[in-house]
């Protein structure tokens, strides 16, 4: 449940934050990324559930979805993406907590968008 | 936990204020209080000091209100308002966006509900001028 990848940083925002915290930056942080398909349009609702999941984590979120990528902590980006049932999206985070944090927002969409809430 | 911080909307019209803190509660999850400030105290479009005043004790719960206004006469009874200093005991202060009111509204509800501070509540308000729909 922890598929750490060190794909090639597609971070447009050159996030070159230092570690916070002076944690030695192995451990649990660095890079975490993951895939799923969306069961269900990707809508208000679901965007903010996400965005709130995302807020509580210090290391940066982003999602890709169909070309496009946005700040999981936006939710307004997060509306933005227009991403429909089927599309896969991947979420990707850096920090010192980026494992948790995909876990979490997968958690999350998939909650979400599973109920169909619009 | 500290307390989330509080939203207030104003806008000139009671239905537009009520249903915007309608969607925004919906989306962030519903754990943020949202007042509304609608229209005049005698239920015509325009706004209303005494409403405002009111919707900010409401929403008030200890970490700072976040007023986000609809147009721009409403930062004009916001301020007159703010200036008179009767909300200067408000906790944690408050703070106006200048912000596109159904987006800053949404953005500041969720940035909330996440235990956002005031200044994070504001920011996100404020960042929703740059969102783009399509």
């Amino acid at each position: 449940m922890h598929a750490s990848s060190e794909s090639a940083d597609r971070a447009a925002g050159g996030a070159a934050d230092s570690a916070p915290g002076g944690a030695a930056d192995s451990a649990p942080g660095g890079i975490a990324e993951r895939t799923i398909t969306l069961a269900g349009d990707l809508h208000a609702r679901p965007a903010g559930a996400l965005s709130v999941a995302a807020a509580k984590f210090t290391s940066s979120v982003r999602l890709t979805a169909g070309g496009r990528e946005a700040d999981a902590k936006s939710v307004l980006a997060v509306m933005q993406l227009g991403a429909a049932a089927g599309t896969p999206v991947t979420v990707s985070a850096s920090g010192p907590d980026a494992s948790g944090a995909v876990d979490a927002i997968l958690a999350a969409l998939a909650a979400a968008t599973r109920t169909g809430e619009s | 936990m500290a307390a989330t911080v509080g939203i207030v909307l104003v806008s000139h019209s009671a239905a537009l204020a009520s249903g915007t803190a309608e969607l925004a509660g919906q989306v962030g999850g519903g754990a943020v209080t949202i007042a509304a400030a609608g229209g005049t105290d005698d239920g015509r479009l325009g706004t209303s000091a005494a409403k405002v005043e009111s919707a900010v004790r409401a929403a008030s719960a200890g970490s700072g209100v976040v007023i986000v206004p609809d147009l721009g006469s409403s930062v004009l009874t916001v301020r007159a308002l703010l200036a008179d200093g009767d909300l200067d005991d408000v906790p944690g202060g408050i703070q106006l966006a200048d912000a596109p009111f159904v987006e800053g509204a949404v953005a500041a509800v969720v940035t909330a509900a996440a235990g956002g501070s005031l200044k994070d509540v504001l920011d996100a308000a404020q960042e929703a001028r740059n969102a783009r729909k399509l």
